[in-house]
């Protein structure tokens, strides 16, 4: 404990008490919040998943698209870390270690989402003894966890020497910081790299092919899926890791020149260009035939439109033009805005994904799917193909997201993100 | 549930009251179910039957009357004055290659020798991914504790116990009372006889006959399900057969 205790003492900001207080003020709200999202969780294993939205046709909600964009996120953030370090050479290495943070915790946080979304926990332990290799539920389940194990165990890999220099704990053992062992270590971390890049893309490869598999759902039933997931992983992951390079910079615990942050920005606007083909693509495809049935029409047309429209025009359009020229890009909130509407449509694309391909359902219900629950008012008969989360659903998602937060804040305190002044 | 001595006494007359149990659906490799839509009147007697049979929670139904064309429950097809009334009585298909069984994660659910994709509650995680499987969605989950309401176990045959909350259920072609070589209730129940069950592997089989002699369909033939449910198609005046 008391080499952790220095570390926390050699990691402090220096500017005194107000700062103190800030921090713990902050991990109070974050662990009210935490706090709220378990006891609701608590709360849904009491009354089982009826407090939720999720009905009729709309049988996934908040809990999977959440996992959805988790998966994203940390599959974009690891293939940022790594296919940087493989392609890159040096040029992302001051983000480097921000990428592979951002891929450790969201990774985790989406394999947290998954528990609040089954109705039957006690029988979890089925998924090891009865496990159906047919299935690709039970292989995205195992990629992640394997996943997870990686992205944790290549974040160490690149901070260790710095731990070890800093007496942490962390070092888990590791007490050389010599030059020579970091060049060693430079040696391990590219070869790690090898093995995380097709990792990470295997992880949201199988969670397209929970969907990209099932030929009952005619939007998803796509060869498209998979590369259009990684597409919007990197787009999102990217901008995640923006806006926490740029708060983490604020706060003193990164180092990188704006030189940096444009190329990033470059390299935004080129992954949502090639997501914007990818989703031309799906477009074209469904209305080229002219059929009126095929599902994927509810895009543009259906009640959910609105949706496709903001993940196209605020997350695709807007964004792209902002980071297109250089000139732009040198204002840093031009960088800011682009990437936090970039994530915005992403996420929204991940809500339109579940709601809108289980909503028009191929088999037409109507009449004949009945609620879940019957009410006095309405009919039994009724389709539902609407969905938006109960408040409870929001108390969940809210509360991993504070978790999130929370890791996250503990990491830049903990976690060594700048490059050593060892080595370079 | 239990029983009184009253309904023992009922439920030992109906018994013998149901035809003898048959050898052949007990043997059979693929059972299967034919629908004459001619003959079926949308009464729901079926259903009914269903609930009480399989104790089906109330708000969910492993059968369901789809009316044909029209857009509302029991809405007919068409434009006044050609109008047509048509019905699909629709459980599990109980699929051939059935993507559900591909999808549960934990072999919960499963294609038995005969021919029946059956559900192992025990197993069940609850996670859905076969209600989004089934192109049908002639699955239902519990998303509350199962209430029966009236509480009316009819079951003579075999007993079916309620469903845990927070699995998935569905029409288990009345496991078991075929397996005791009794019909599916839903076939005994129904007041036209328009639903004949029996073993589609058996070239000879009553199910086999009217596949073979009268017009019929399968929902979604595209989707490569081959569902062993099969639908005598409407004819005659103002025939609006086909898929609702």
């Amino acid at each position: 404990m008391s080499s952790a205790d220095t570390a926390t003492t050699a990691a402090a900001p220096s500017s005194g008490r107000s700062a103190v207080w800030g921090w713990r003020v902050w991990m109070i709200i974050l662990g009210v919040l935490i706090a709220a999202g378990l006891g609701t969780w608590i709360y849904q294993l009491m009354q089982g998943l009826q407090i939720t939205n999720m009905r009729g046709n709309v049988i996934w909600g908040l809990y999977i698209i959440t996992f959805m964009f988790f998966v994203g996120l940390s599959a974009g953030g690891l293939i940022i870390a790594s296919a940087g370090r493989l392609f890159a050479g040096e040029r992302y290495k001051p983000i480097a270690r921000l990428a592979l943070v951002e891929a450790a915790i969201a990774i985790f946080i989406a394999a947290l989402l998954i528990i609040p979304d089954l109705g039957h926990l006690e029988h979890i332990f089925n998924l090891v003894i009865h496990a159906h290799w047919m299935s690709p539920m039970i292989w995205d389940f195992l990629v992640v966890i394997i996943y997870l194990v990686i992205s944790v165990v290549y974040l160490w890999l690149y901070t260790r020497r710095d731990h070890a220099a800093r007496g942490s704990w962390m070092a888990l053992g590791t007490k050389d910081h010599s030059a020579a062992a970091r060049a060693s270590d430079e040696k391990v971390t590219y070869w790690y790299a090898w093995l995380a890049l097709p990792a990470a893309i295997l992880v949201h490869s199988f969670t397209a092919w929970i969907f990209g598999l099932q030929i009952s759902r005619g939007f998803w039933y796509q060869a498209i899926m998979a590369p259009l997931f990684i597409s919007s992983a990197l787009v999102s992951g990217l901008a995640l890791v923006i806006i926490l390079a740029m708060v983490t910079r604020r706060r003193g615990k990164a180092s990188f020149d704006d030189g940096l942050l444009s190329s990033i920005g470059r390299l935004l606007a080129i992954f949502i260009a090639v997501e914007a083909f990818f989703v031309f693509c799906e477009v074209l495809a469904a209305y080229f035939p002219g059929v009126a049935s095929d599902p994927s029409r509810q895009l543009l047309t259906g009640r959910y439109a609105p949706g496709f429209y903001f993940e196209v025009i605020a997350g695709l359009v807007i964004p792209f033009v902002m980071l297109l020229f250089a000139r732009w890009r040198a204002h840093r909130w031009v960088i800011v805005v682009a990437s936090v509407l970039a994530l915005l449509g992403i996420f929204v694309h991940r809500a339109n994904v579940i709601v809108i391909g289980l909503g028009k359902a191929p088999m037409q219900l109507a009449p004949g799917t009945p609620l879940g629950t019957p009410t006095a008012s309405g009919s039994s008969f009724e389709v539902n193909s609407v969905y938006f989360p109960s408040g409870w659903e929001f108390l969940i998602v809210i509360g991993a997201l504070a978790l999130a937060t929370m890791l996250f804040t503990l990491a830049i305190r903990y976690i060594p993100l700048k490059e050593s002044s060892e080595t370079y | 549930m239990a029983m009184t001595q009253s309904t023992e006494a009922l439920a030992s007359a109906e018994k013998a009251a149901e035809r003898a149990p048959d050898p052949a659906l007990q043997n059979a490799k693929r059972l299967g179910m034919v629908v004459d839509q001619n003959r079926c009147i949308g009464c729901w007697s079926c259903s009914v039957a269903c609930k009480g049979e399989n104790n089906v929670p109330i708000g969910l139904y492993w059968l369901r009357i789809l009316t044909i064309g029209g857009t509302t429950l029991e809405s007919p097809a068409g434009t006044y004055p050609d109008l047509s009334l048509s019905f699909q009585p629709t459980n599990c298909f109980h699929c051939d290659n059935p993507p559900c069984v591909k999808a549960c994660p934990t072999q919960a659910t499963f294609k038995r020798p005969d021919g029946i994709v059956a559900i192992d509650y025990e197993r069940c995680i609850g996670c859905r991914y076969c209600m989004v499987a089934c192109p049908y969605n002639n699955r239902v989950f519990n998303w509350r504790t199962p209430v029966q309401d009236p509480a009316a176990d009819t079951a003579v045959v075999g007993q079916v116990d309620m469903r845990p909350r927070g699995v998935v259920e569905k029409c288990t072609f009345c496991e078991p009372r075929v397996t005791e070589g009794y019909l599916p209730r839903c076939v005994v129940a129904c007041p036209t006889g328009a639903r004949s069950f029996g073993d589609l592997a058996d070239p000879s089989s009553l199910v086999s006959t009217k596949i073979r002699q009268l017009p019929t369909y399968v929902v979604f033939p595209e989707k490569g399900t081959e569902p062993s449910v099969h639908y005598v198609l409407r004819t005659g005046p103002n025939a609006e057969g086909g898929q609702p």
